[in-house]
Formats: structure tokens, C-alpha cells, sequence
């Protein structure tokens, strides 16, 4: 109780220093907003043992980094941010008292960057919503990240803004902070096979709000995932600017948001990449709980974002090479080429029965056995563009190299069906499918990639 | 009269015209004045003072009186001579005056029509007031922010690996499956920065657990000095995947042959054209040759700095001396401007390379780098955004940051002070009523102090600082009045009074 007062005292006091900004927009009024940011900090950590912030206090801090218009608001008010979910998580898992089982544990007090209420009162509330800098709802999220989709249109330094940045820094935060959410459940979700914990999830509710067109915006996601990576490679190597650089104290501006960019559009890319496969987690998860027979009508039905996925890397032929590139974690990106194979090669009672693992087929070395006679790679070859197939099999021999490398270190369980195919194995039958390849197109130009695969997969075999 | 021209003349205008109540003598003070206002970093009581000066001025020539009976009227004292510029940083001031300099002449050189007084000075009042709408805004813009960075070198030339030299491509020549692959030992640069870029290499690396020099040297150089995003990033993130392999305890799983050294870390970071030397290159930066660095290679740097600090477990690639370079390095980083949109991998580094300490190192080390970094940083607003930018979220943090505030203080006293109490005791003998108390600097002293004992260790043993601070703290709040209009009367006065009611005063 004693600490309950004393937080409502810092809460005063901290918030004192914002109610005394006049002009929004002085650096007086700046100044303020970062004492601001400094004082609840202090307040949060300085303590041995830290204290977190209450309600009103992350609030205002939010509302920085929504409104805040200058480069250090922005940067400051983000990690500030960052640094007490870490410090402080909502919601986490800890051993119960009993000893081997697990609780799923949400903080007291919860502050969240998204209100979530009926689609009614959001509808309602949304006309004085715009740019108030309080929490998000669904529409506010859908504008976010409309709001990407521009920033992932920049071409050069020049059409750079501090607003994008600062979009970029939003969501980077907002798609930590739903993931902080999901992880933990989805842990316990596993352990104890009870679908309210995941119904509960800020993702789930945030998915299944009917204000919001799921499917355009997982597109949206995806054609904004594979822009920044062009965008962030792009601009790193915009010469005409460094070499225009000299020294001018107002180009420190623009320099200052040419890093910035280049270090917050990559970490952007990641962030968006960890949205969708927790987006797909939670489709994973939700398919088992539909399988058992745990969700009701209420929990509505979703199409599952690999599918999306798969759709569009099938009819938007533009987005493959970037999306490979760019999309980096194993796991998902083994299945992602897996399935997108199995669409065109499979019969369908064998997809159907892909949820349970067992299909040979649905693995990579089954899919590269489907490469070892010449027959079955000459069907292929005529249902698949021939670059399309060398790109795929290239990409999922190194998220498989990946897979099986943080299954060395003991990330994953042995039990993971990706890797149980020796590496020497996966190697030899990489080879032997594009021997087989060739021998079905003799005209066949390599792609770069693939030279590189099979450069790796011949050292690996030669070192073994 | 002759105070007023007096005070033109101390503030540096020369040949003032000796007739007086012409308009143009007027317009010339009113020039003169922009500057001197610009000159001593603007007061906003000042500005309001002459304001009103003007107006009953114009009110009285509009009434055909001379001037010159007005003027010796209205000579009361101008008391802003008093105040002395407070550390005013020098980038800010050259805009500043530029900036208001061609305004106020513009003024002057657009209505040359003496006939027309009436018009002539309602512009000069109007001007007058729209500049002191823009001083009122940019009252008290000093801000932090030094060139940490002139003028890059020019980088090395970077080399593949000669022919020979890298078995990794060599030995794929003769391997049979090079009949599809058809690689020959010309194109072996380009082809090797497709297996780094594509992420081949570190998965090749990590299969036959050795790294050979050549490949290491090739892909390190490629994070310091490549023009090309895509290779240092990848470089970087080689190294990252080779140092952070997780299946050893005690040791690195992947055998590097060779290791970088904080020599060639220092190397580049000089040729990206980073200087201690902050005050020489924040003044005047040749602008014949080079561009002002750095070069977008630091991110690399940075990240790979944090990944070598992160395997002291395994690896010590820095002694403990080098590690407290990197510590102020990394530091003195945050001051510049430029570099503001990294901080997130500012943090990310500096949190490594404090960590890499033992805790028998740190101490000591925790000590020497406060004494080194609170000489190097200019006693301004620069040396608060040195404490603030070592975030406090972790033990070592705190005790750093607590540690460098009080070493500023103690740089700040001319090392007047050998004892935490002197320091105290010379911040209560401030008398904050004085005119001449230039709160600029009790600003910074109450800041410093604020940060030195926030995470303060000993406060429990040594109730004697807290009794000080709070009595220090009340003579900021009380004994400043709230009418007080010098410039940080009310920033002072406020922290203060929040810092009294504020849980880290117990």
C-alpha cells in the first residue's frame, strides 16, 4: 500500500512537468517533453529494486512518441519505452508455487497501446481519434499501417521525413508489444491446451475486430516487408548524398535522418517480419484449438496468413525475390517454400493431411527427392516457371543449413521434423536435384543463388 | 543617450552617426541592438524592455517632439549589461545572428523616405515586435550537439584474398561438382561476396568450425571500410553468427584464425574522422576537401564492437584498458547530432562494452572512464547529455552515470573540491538571489548533482549528503522567486522544487 501512494506521488509530480507546457511547439515545450521522458525513467529505475510506471505515466510517454515531432523525442520517447517492457512485461509466464507447472502471469495494473472495445465505440469515438496521440484502436492500427505503405515509397534521401521515422518507430514498438503479449501465452497455451488464454491475446482480438480488412491489410504487411528491404538497401547506397555531404550545420538534419532511416528501416523490416510469423503462430495454434474443438463461433473464421502469403508469392511473381530475401527466419520460411511446392505438386487428400507432419512430402528433403528422377522433376518443371524452382530449392537449402545449425546449440527440440534428414544427405540430394534439373533443360542458366548453394553444399560434403 | 549608445558601442557597433533623431540613427540602433541581443545569446526581458522603449518613443515623435529629449527621457538604466552571456555554444549564436541580422536590414534598407516617419516607425515597431516573437521562441535554444566528426580519410584499398590464399575457393575448383557450377578463380571476389551477402558463408563457417585468416581479415575490413550496405552488413553480420554461436560454454565453437584488435577498430574509427579534439572540429571544418564524416560503415562498427564485447566468456579481444576506450568512445558518441537516429545501437554497445568488464575490473575502470570523459566533454549543455545518454536501467549504468556526473562537478569546481561534501558545500554557498549568479551554470550543477546521487550508493551510510542536497535543493526552489525573469530562474527553480517533492529525495 505504501508503494501504491508513493507511485501515485511520482505520477503527479512527473506529469506536473508536461501540464506546464504553454506553446506545443518551442523547445521550450521540447525540453519539457524529454524532462519529462528523463524523470520517469529515474523514477522507474533508479529505485533497487525498479518501479514501473503507472498507467497515466506510459500514457504520456506514448503520446510522445506519437506526437513528438522532433528526432530525440522521438528516439528517446521509443526506447524509453522499450526499456521497461523489457523491465516490466504485462504478461509473462512463471513457475507456479506447486513447482512444475507454469502460470500465466498479467500485471496489475495493464496499460496497453491499443484500446480495445466494441466495434460500436470505436466506431463512434473515431472521428476525435485522429492523431490525439493516445492508445490505438483497430481503424488507428489499419492507418498505421497505410501510413508504412508511403514510408516504403521513398526513393531517395531526399523524400525522407521525420514522420515516417517516427511511424516506423511506432510500429516497431506496437508489433513488439503484441508480440510480448502472444509469446507467453502461446507458451502456456501449449502446456495446457486452454484456448482462452490465446482468445485473450491483444493479436487475436486485434485480428478478429470486423473494423478491420484482415486480408488487404496482411497484404499490406507482406508489400510493405519486401518495399523496405529495397528501400533500406537503396538508400544505404545513395552516393549522390554522402558524396554532397559537406559540412553545413543544417545538413546535420539530414544526415541525422539518413542514419536514422537506415538503422530504423532495418529494424523496421524485422519488426514486420516478427508480426507476421507471430500472426502465423497464432493461426497454428488457433487451427489445433478448431482441431479439439475449443473455439466457438465467436472466434470467427480467419483465412491463415500463410495462405495469403502463398497467394500472393504465387500471383504477384514480383514479390518472390524480395520476400526470400528478405524473410530470414528458418522455420517459417522452410515451410512457406514447402507448401508453396505441395500447391502445385500435391494431391489433395495429401494437403489435408499436412497438419500432422507425417507426409514425407512436406518436408524439404521430400521435396528435393521429388528432384531425384528425371520424370517426376520433368512434371514439376512443367507446373513451375524453372527460375522460380532453383530459387525456392536455394533458399530452402540454407533456412534448412539454418534450421539445422540452431539445432547443434540446442534451439529447437530434436523432435523437429526439419532437420531429422542428415545435413549430408540434405546436401548430396540438393546436388542430385539439380543434376536431374539439368539434365531436363540442358539450356538451364544457373541463377547466382544456386551457384552459391551448391558451392556450399559440395564444401560441406567434401568437409564431412 | 549615452548609456544607450554606450551599450551599442561595448556591444561591438561601430560608427554610430553622432546626429541624432534621424531615423536612420534609430533604425541603426535598432540593428545594433538585434546583434547585441544576438551577441549576448538574447534575452527576452530585454527585448520587451526596448519594445516598450520604442513605443513611447514613436508615441512621442508622433507628437513631433525631438528626439534627442526623449531619448535623455527614457534613459533609464539598461541593466541586461549585467548579464553575462551564459556559455552561450557558439554555432547557435552565429545563426542566430545571421539570421536576425538580414531581417533588421532588410527593415532598414526598404524605406529610405525620411518624410514619412509616422509609417516608418509603426515598421519598426511591428518589426520590432515580430522579433521579439521570434527571440521569445528562440529563448534559450542552447542546445547540446558537438561535431564529434571532421573530414574523413580516405579509406584503404580493400583486397580479396590472392589467388592461393583462401583454400575455402580453391579447393572448390577441382571438386567435381564445379562442373555445374563452373566457378574459376577470376571471379572469385565477386562470387564470395554473393556467398556473404546470400548468408553462405557463415553457414559454411559454422559446418567446418574454422574460419581461415583470409576469409576473417577479407569480411572485417569489408565491415570497416566497404561503400556497399549490403557487404558490411553482411560482413557484420558474419561475425556476429561466428562470435554468438551458442553450443560452447567456455569457448568459441568456430576456431577463428585470426582476430581483430582494437589498434585496427581505432584505426578506422579515426579514418571515419572521429576526434577528441571536439572544440577544433566544432568550430572550423575545412570545407575544401573530403566530406565530413562519419561514414555510414560506424553502424557496422558499432555492431561489431557490441559482438566482440559480448564473447568475454569466451574471448577477451580487448584488454581492460582498450574496453574503457571503447566505453568513452561509444559515449562521447551520443553528442552528435548526426548520430541521433542510432541510439538504439548506441545503447545496444554500450551496455556491451560495459558488461565486458569483470566485476573485479570495474570499479576501477568505472572510475577512470567518468575522470577521463568529465575532461574531454565541454562544461555546457553537452556535459548533461553525456549523463543522460548513459541510461540508467542496469547497476553498472548507474554506477557509471552517478559516477561521471560527479566527476564533471568536480572538473566543473576546477578541482577545488577533493571531497563529496566540499562539493555539496560549494553548491550551498551559490547565492542564487545575486545577480551576477549565473544560473545557466546552477542549471547544470543541479542536474549533475541530481544524477550523481540518484543512483548514489552510499546515501544510506551518509545521511550528511542527503541533509546537503536537500538544503541545496531549497534554496534553488525558494530562494529564486517566481517573478525571477533571468534566463534558467524558472528551469532552475522548478527541477528544484520537483526534485524536493520527488522520490529520489528521501
Amino acid at each position: 500500500m505504501a508503494r501504491g501512494s508513493n507511485r501515485t506521488g511520482v505520477e503527479e509530480n512527473t506529469l506536473a512537468i508536461l501540464e506546464s507546457i504553454e506553446a506545443d511547439d518551442t523547445q521550450d515545450a521540447n525540453d519539457d517533453r524529454l524532462a519529462f521522458l528523463e524523470a520517469v525513467s529515474a523514477a522507474s529505475f533508479a529505485p533497487e529494486i525498479p518501479v514501473p510506471p503507472t498507467s497515466k505515466m506510459y500514457e504520456a510517454v506514448f503520446q510522445i512518441l506519437r506526437v513528438g515531432n522532433s528526432l530525440e523525442l522521438m528516439m528517446s520517447s521509443y526506447q524509453l519505452l522499450s526499456d521497461l517492457d523489457k523491465h516490466f512485461p504485462q504478461v509473462y509466464v512463471s513457475k507456479s508455487s506447486a513447482g512444475e507447472s507454469h502460470e500465466l502471469v498479467v500485471a496489475d495494473e495493464v496499460w496497453s497501446p491499443f484500446t480495445i472495445s466494441s466495434d460500436v465505440a470505436s466506431n463512434t469515438r473515431r472521428a476525435g481519434r485522429e492523431n490525439s496521440g493516445g492508445p490505438l484502436d483497430f481503424s488507428g492500427f489499419t492507418l498505421l499501417i497505410e501510413e508504412l505503405a508511403e514510408v516504403a515509397n521513398v526513393k531517395s534521401v531526399k523524400e525522407m521525413k521525420t514522420e515516417h521515422l517516427r511511424n516506423m518507430l511506432l510500429f516497431q514498438y506496437l508489433a513488439h508489444f503484441l508480440e510480448g503479449d502472444f509469446l507467453p501465452r502461446n507458451i502456456m497455451y501449449e502446456e495446457t491446451m486452454n484456448w482462452t488464454i490465446l482468445r485473450e491475446s491483444l493479436l487475436n482480438m486485434l485480428l478478429g475486430s470486423r473494423r478491420m480488412n484482415y486480408k488487404n491489410l496482411m497484404k499490406d504487411c507482406l508489400s510493405i516487408l519486401c518495399e523496405l528491404y529495397h528501400v533500406h538497401t537503396g538508400i544505404s547506397n545513395d552516393h549522390e548524398y554522402l558524396e554532397n555531404s559537406i559540412v553545413k550545420p543544417s545538413e546535420d538534419c539530414n544526415t541525422a535522418l539518413a542514419f536514422a532511416f537506415l538503422e530504423v528501416g532495418k529494424s523496421t523490416c524485422i519488426a514486420m517480419q516478427k508480426l507476421l510469423i507471430t500472426i502465423m503462430e497464432l493461426d497454428s495454434s488457433k487451427k489445433i484449438a478448431d482441431i479439439k474443438g475449443q473455439t466457438t463461433r465467436t472466434d470467427g473464421v480467419r483465412t491463415p496468413l500463410l495462405e495469403i502469403i502463398l497467394d500472393e508469392l504465387t500471383y504477384n511473381v514480383d514479390i518472390l525475390w524480395p520476400f526470400l530475401q528478405v524473410f530470414n527466419q528458418p522455420k517459417w520460411k522452410l515451410e512457406i517454400i514447402v507448401q508453396y511446392f505441395l500447391k502445385y505438386t500435391a494431391k489433395p487428400s495429401i494437403r489435408a493431411r499436412r497438419s500432422n507432419g507425417s507426409v514425407d512430402d512436406a518436408t524439404f528433403n521430400g521435396l528435393l527427392n521429388s528432384f531425384s528422377n528425371d520424370t517426376s522433376a520433368k512434371n514439376i518443371v512443367k507446373k513451375i516457371n524453372i527460375g522460380t524452382i532453383q530459387l525456392l530449392l536455394a533458399h530452402g537449402f540454407q533456412a534448412h543449413l539454418s534450421l539445422s545449425s540452431q539445432h547443434i546449440e540446442g534451439i529447437l527440440d530434436s523432435k523437429d521434423e526439419q532437420t531429422e534428414s542428415s545435413l549430408v544427405e540434405i546436401c548430396k540430394n540438393m546436388i542430385c536435384a539439380f543434376q536431374c534439373l539439368r539434365r531436363t533443360d540442358e539450356k538451364m542458366e544457373i541463377l547466382p543463388i544456386v551457384r552459391e548453394a551448391l558451392f556450399t553444399a559440395a564444401t560441406i560434403l567434401s568437409t564431412n | 543617450m549615452l548609456q544607450f549608445s554606450s551599450a551599442l558601442i561595448q556591444s561591438g557597433v561601430d560608427g554610430l552617426p553622432t546626429r541624432s533623431g534621424s531615423v536612420k540613427y534609430i533604425n541603426q540602433i535598432i540593428v545594433a541592438m538585434l546583434s547585441k541581443a544576438a551577441a549576448s545569446a538574447s534575452k527576452f526581458q530585454f527585448w520587451r524592455f526596448t519594445l516598450t522603449k520604442f513605443r513611447i518613443w514613436h508615441h512621442f515623435t508622433s507628437n513631433r517632439e525631438t528626439t534627442e529629449s526623449l531619448i535623455m527621457d527614457l534613459d533609464a538604466p539598461l541593466d541586461f549589461e549585467n548579464d553575462d552571456p551564459l556559455l552561450p555554444s557558439p554555432a547557435v549564436n552565429k545563426k542566430r545572428k545571421k539570421i536576425i541580422g538580414a531581417k533588421a536590414q532588410k527593415d532598414y534598407d526598404s524605406d529610405e523616405d525620411e518624410n514619412d516617419k509616422e509609417a516608418l516607425l509603426s515598421n519598426i515597431v511591428n518589426s520590432c515586435q515580430n522579433q521579439m516573437e521570434d527571440i521569445k521562441v528562440e529563448e534559450e535554444i542552447s542546445e547540446w550537439g558537438l561535431q564529434v566528426f571532421g573530414n574523413q580519410k580516405k579509406p584503404p584499398h580493400l583486397d580479396f584474398p590472392k589467388r592461393g590464399s583462401c583454400s575455402l575457393l580453391q579447393s572448390f575448383i577441382n571438386n567435381e561438382i564445379n562442373t555445374l557450377v563452373e566457378l574459376t578463380t577470376d571471379e572469385g571476389e565477386t562470387f564470395f561476396e554473393g556467398l556473404l551477402v546470400n548468408g553462405w558463408l557463415s553457414k559454411l563457417v559454422l559446418s567446418s568450425c574454422e574460419v581461415e585468416k583470409s576469409i576473417a581479415n577479407w569480411t572485417f575490413n569489408l565491415i570497416l571500410y566497404s561503400s556497399k550496405e549490403e557487404l558490411r552488413e553482411s560482413a557484420c553480420e558474419f561475425w556476429c553468427a561466428i562470435l554468438s554461436c551458442k553450443n560452447e560454454i567456455d569457448s568459441l565453437p568456430v576456431k577463428i584464425d585470426w582476430f581483430p584488435s582494437f589498434s585496427e577498430l581505432n584505426k578506422a574509427l579515426v579514418a571515419y574522422g572521429f576526434s577528441y579534439d571536439f572544440s577544433s572540429t566544432g568550430k572550423s571544418v575545412s570545407t575544401d576537401s573530403g566530406c565530413r564524416g562519419p561514414p555510414k560503415n560506424l553502424i557496422a562498427w558499432l555492431k561489431f564492437v557490441a559482438a566482440c564485447c559480448r564473447v568475454r566468456s569466451k574471448k577477451s579481444i580487448f584488454s581492460t584498458k582498450e574496453a574503457e576506450n571503447l566505453v568513452e568512445v561509444v559515449t562521447c558518441l551520443f553528442l552528435d547530432h548526426q548520430l541521433q537516429g542510432l541510439s538504439v545501437i548506441l545503447y545496444e554497445c554500450m551496455h556491451s562494452a560495459i558488461s565486458y568488464f569483470t566485476d573485479q575490473e570495474w570499479d576501477t575502470s568505472c572510475e577512470k572512464i567518468a575522470k577521463s570523459l568529465a575532461c574531454r566533454v565541454p562544461k555546457d549543455l553537452n556535459c548533461l547529455r553525456i549523463v543522460d545518454c548513459i541510461s540508467g536501467v542496469n547497476n553498472r549504468c548507474k554506477h557509471l552515470r552517478s559516477a561521471v556526473a560527479y566527476q564533471i562537478l568536480v572538473v566543473l569546481f576546477s578541482n577545488k573540491a577533493t571531497s563529496e561534501e566540499e562539493i555539496l558545500n560549494l553548491l550551498i554557498k551559490i547565492n542564487v538571489k545575486d545577480k551576477s549568479c549565473d544560473l545557466f551554470r546552477m542549471y547544470i550543477y543541479l542536474l549533475l548533482t541530481e544524477n550523481w546521487l540518484l543512483s548514489y550508493p552510499k546515501l544510506e551510510e551518509k545521511p550528511v549528503i542527503n541533509e546537503m542536497w536537500g538544503v541545496y535543493l531549497r534554496s534553488c526552489s525558494c530562494l529564486i522567486s517566481s517573478t525571477d525573469m533571468r534566463p534558467y530562474a524558472s528551469k532552475v527553480r522548478n527541477k528544484a522544487s520537483y526534485l524536493l517533492q520527488g522520490p529520489t529525495n528521501k
